[in-house]
């Protein structure tokens, strides 16, 4: 399906119109089929084989190959379910190799790992303001300068637990703040997603 | 000529020294400091926080016959070469131990830049100038004290440890005449639906059903759509949502779980 009506197919799937017909309504979803996905009991310890980390070697086809920060290699396939996550939900095209990701999915017979959700570059940091110029916060991360760029349409503030905004004039220098973004790999700069901070 | 100035460099010198002297042999996180500097590479963890102290000591002890009476030239040449071999100690510190906190004038982590070699070339070239003083720096002309005080001005100004007495609350009084961040455009951020979306009721029972992220969403007229992938009846299946986009009521997040390859409604909450 083209995308264009892929899209108003899906919206009027939830907002209501004809393709409505023959569902089930919520309420009959029985817990018993909500929770019916297959559990995993690890042992304490154990690697998840459910879950990879690492730096993107390569890239063919929908495979990536990805070198763990504890040196094991993984093959990860991105399909077209696979949700990619790139400073914003964004698509497979947008991975590119020397990216760090975590994934993920489902280990498949042959050991590579179908992935489910892969989060590119995504780190979650505590800060301090040092200072603010126009697009970009200057951030104290442990004694070690970043650079945190301020990206239009995307970044959003949450102050105090309330709901984000794009509004970043509440942010303060001298101040403490947890910044969720996407890391430019190999420079000490971020593309700030959310910026948490406290007024 | 250099006399004068020279005169007020062991006040300058030695007051310098009786901070970063006093911080190390006085100083509760002493030992913290002496683990995070470039010693433990320089001297061995065991000795490191020996070292620390005793510089700490030997800064002390000069800092003492550099305030008092008599103004001896064998002083201030300490100084001097405690200086260079401080800027030594920086390099090293630099070049083999980069990630290593300066561990100079503050409990403060901070790491060697180009402004800790300043202030080390600052405090060695006061130093030196110092030797060509012959008289006690208490007997000096009144432009002594300005000399000192834009000496002072200047070790402030390259100590990254007082930057939060007077750099920050300039940067501070700036953000509050013109915030620079505050002309943004005002658009309803992606993470602001979500956070609607994980309080709602819709979600709340179809997550355990979800096995993706956040797989794409686009806006509606006052809704903004939200898919992820599903499993459902064995089935891989789309979960779509719509939350409201201008208003926050997370009761009002409506879910279709949609089969992509069939283009058939699965569920739908009503």
């Amino acid at each position: 399906m083209p995308s264009p009506d892929r899209r108003r197919f899906l919206s009027s799937a939830v907002l209501g119109g004809s393709a409505v017909a023959g569902a089930t309504a919520l309420g009959s979803l029985a817990p018993e089929t909500a929770f019916a996905a297959p559990r995993i009991d690890l042992d304490p310890g154990a690697r998840d084989p459910n879950f990879a980390e690492g730096r993107i070697t390569a890239i063919s086809g929908s495979l990536l190959k990805v070198s763990g920060s504890d040196k094991a290699l993984h093959r990860i396939y991105v399909t077209h379910g696979t949700s990619v996550w790139k400073l914003r939900p964004t698509t497979f095209d947008e991975i590119k190799v020397g990216d760090g990701l975590y994934a993920r999915g489902v280990k498949m017979p042959d050991g590579a790992l179908a992935a489910d959700a892969v989060w590119v570059n995504i780190v979650n940091m505590d800060a301090s303001i040092t200072a603010i110029d126009s697009g970009r916060l200057h951030l104290d991360h442990h004694g070690g300068k970043v650079v945190g760029h301020v990206v239009n349409g995307t970044t959003a503030a949450v102050y105090n637990h309330t709901p984000a905004i794009s509004d970043l004039s509440g942010l303060q220098v001298g101040k403490h703040v947890k910044v969720i973004g996407a890391w430019r790999p190999d420079t000490n700069e971020v593309d700030i997603a959310t910026v948490y901070a406290g007024i | 000529m250099l006399e004068w100035p020279a005169s007020v460099q062991p006040l300058f010198v030695g007051g310098t020294l009786l901070w970063s002297g006093g911080l190390k042999v006085l100083g509760r996180s002493a030992r913290r400091a002496a683990e995070r500097s470039a010693l433990p590479s320089l001297v061995g963890e065991d000795r490191a926080l020996a070292a620390y102290r005793l510089t700490g000591a030997l800064e002390l002890a000069l800092a003492a016959v550099l305030l008092l009476p008599p103004a001896y030239v064998a002083e201030t040449a300490a100084a001097a070469v405690l200086g260079a071999g401080f800027l030594g100690y920086l390099t090293y510190a630099k070049v083999v131990a980069p990630d290593s906190s300066c561990g100079c004038l503050s409990k403060r982590r901070t790491p060697v830049t180009w402004r800790a070699f300043a202030r080390a070339g600052l405090v060695a070239a006061a130093a030196l100038l110092g030797t060509q003083a012959d008289v006690w720096w208490g007997g000096g002309p009144p432009l002594t004290a300005v000399l000192l005080v834009a000496e002072v001005a200047a070790l402030v100004a390259l100590s990254p440890e007082v930057d939060g007495l007077w750099l920050l609350p300039l940067r501070r009084l700036r953000i509050r005449m013109r915030h620079p961040l505050a002309d943004r455009s005002f658009e309803m951020p992606l993470e602001s639906s979500l956070q609607q979306l994980l309080a709602s009721p819709a979600y709340q029972q179809v997550s355990p059903l979800l096995r993706s992220g956040l797989r794409e969403t686009w806006d509606e007229e006052d809704a903004r759509i939200l898919c992820y992938t599903a499993e459902y009846d064995g089935t891989a299946a789309t979960a779509v949502f719509a939350v409201p986009l201008r208003h926050y009521s997370p009761e009002e997040v409506r879910v279709a779980l949609v089969d992509e390859s069939t283009e058939s409604t699965l569920l739908v909450n009503a």
